[in-house]
């Protein structure tokens, strides 16, 4: 089966209004669900369960019942399991 | 005083015995194991039979746990295969595939019950189940199965209690539906995509993770449902990376944890089946 893929109008906007809380992310949209790939610093920062709450009402506002988020390094790929903690 | 979850089993009980006999679709989850068990204490060993229905959408642990139950509690079990995945309708994975299922079930199990002289068949279906779109309990209907946790109005936080209350070790268990249900709508279902989830979840138990946790299936990508407690702790990049490296040893190119976490029938409201 093919990958299930589209652009809407809400993935960008959607972007947007996360960028305008901070959040920079890639978003990838599968129909109802929107695909965050975010760096590690985003992620540590989704870990506060009030700006998670947050992330989840703006993609309900531009028609994403459901938000999950995926790990990217800047080379595209997830850090090493056994890669040193960071320490800031 | 008697609470309302004891008088519930007391309900239950005096209900079986008017039934004398009854064999019991059996998956060693939360409401089955209960059911099981009281059935056992109250009509004795040999007018309880627990019928397990196998097939590679009945996760290997599950199995386990059913099988673990019975031997402590004494009841009596037959495990008979069922073949839903070979069912196209079912294979196809429409949003009432829970039908094709249960009638797949229920068409063998009851005659193998029948056979062995048990007239009434029962299901553990509780009376939460009733609010959620669950086209399988039609199959239940077609073939006389009863549902009676559900008919006496019991919810499943009152079945954990009264489960922990009988010593069952199930009262805590998190619930676990068929492993199909991780799977869209529209995704055909078939062994090597339930395969992959089920090494993926039980990867996931193996790095300590508790409490009700899915791993959704989106083609390349598996969509990660944790609970709260534990999405919380795993929302660091450290640990992400943990988690992922143990979902792709499982088959799936990438993985995602979804920022709402656990929530039962996930996959419904994605579909618009239930409402968010």
């Amino acid at each position: 089966m093919s990958i299930r893929r589209e652009t809407t109008g809400g993935q960008p906007a959607l972007e947007g209004a996360l960028a305008e809380r901070g959040l920079v992310v890639k978003v990838e949209s599968r129909a109802g669900l929107a695909v965050l790939i975010a760096d590690p610093a985003t992620v540590t920062r989704l870990g506060d369960a009030e700006l998670r709450r947050t992330a989840l009402a703006l993609a309900r506002e531009h028609g994403f019942s459901h938000v999950a988020i995926e790990l990217r390094s800047e080379g595209g790929r997830v850090p090493r399991a056994d890669a040193p903690l960071s320490r800031d | 005083m008697k609470d309302i979850a004891a008088d519930r089993e007391d309900a239950l009980a005096a209900w079986l015995r008017d039934r004398g006999r009854v064999a019991i679709g059996f998956s060693g989850g939360v409401d089955s194991a209960y059911l099981a068990v009281v059935a056992r204490k109250t009509l004795g060993v040999e007018n309880v039979l627990a019928i397990i229905g196998r097939s590679a959408s009945y996760p290997a642990e599950q199995w386990a746990t059913a099988r673990s139950v019975a031997d402590s509690f004494g009841v009596s079990v037959v495990e008979l295969d069922t073949d839903e995945l070979n069912d196209p309708r079912y294979a196809a994975n429409p949003a009432n595939r829970c039908y094709f299922c249960k009638t797949e079930l229920w068409s063998r199990l009851v005659p193998l019950a029948r056979e062995r002289g048990f007239s009434t068949i029962v299901d553990g279906t509780n009376a939460d189940d009733l609010g959620d779109y669950r086209p399988g309990a039609q199959a239940a209907k077609e073939h006389d199965v009863h549902s009676p946790l559900a008919n006496l109005g019991f919810t499943k936080a009152e079945i954990r209690e009264r489960s922990r209350l009988l010593g069952i070790p199930t009262w805590s268990q998190p619930s676990s539906p068929c492993l199909s249900s991780r799977l869209p709508y529209g995704t055909s279902v078939t062994p090597q995509r339930l395969g992959q989830v089920e090494r993926a979840e039980r990867a996931l138990r193996a790095l300590g993770i508790g409490g009700d946790l899915r791993v959704r299936y989106h083609d390349d990508l598996a969509r990660v449902e944790l609970s709260q407690r534990a999405l919380a702790e795993w929302l660091s990049p450290e640990r992400f990376a943990v988690l992922h490296n143990a979902v792709t040893a499982a088959g799936f190119a990438r993985v995602a944890l979804d920022l709402r976490g656990f929530r039962s029938g996930s996959l419904n409201v994605l579909h618009g089946v239930t409402a968010a």
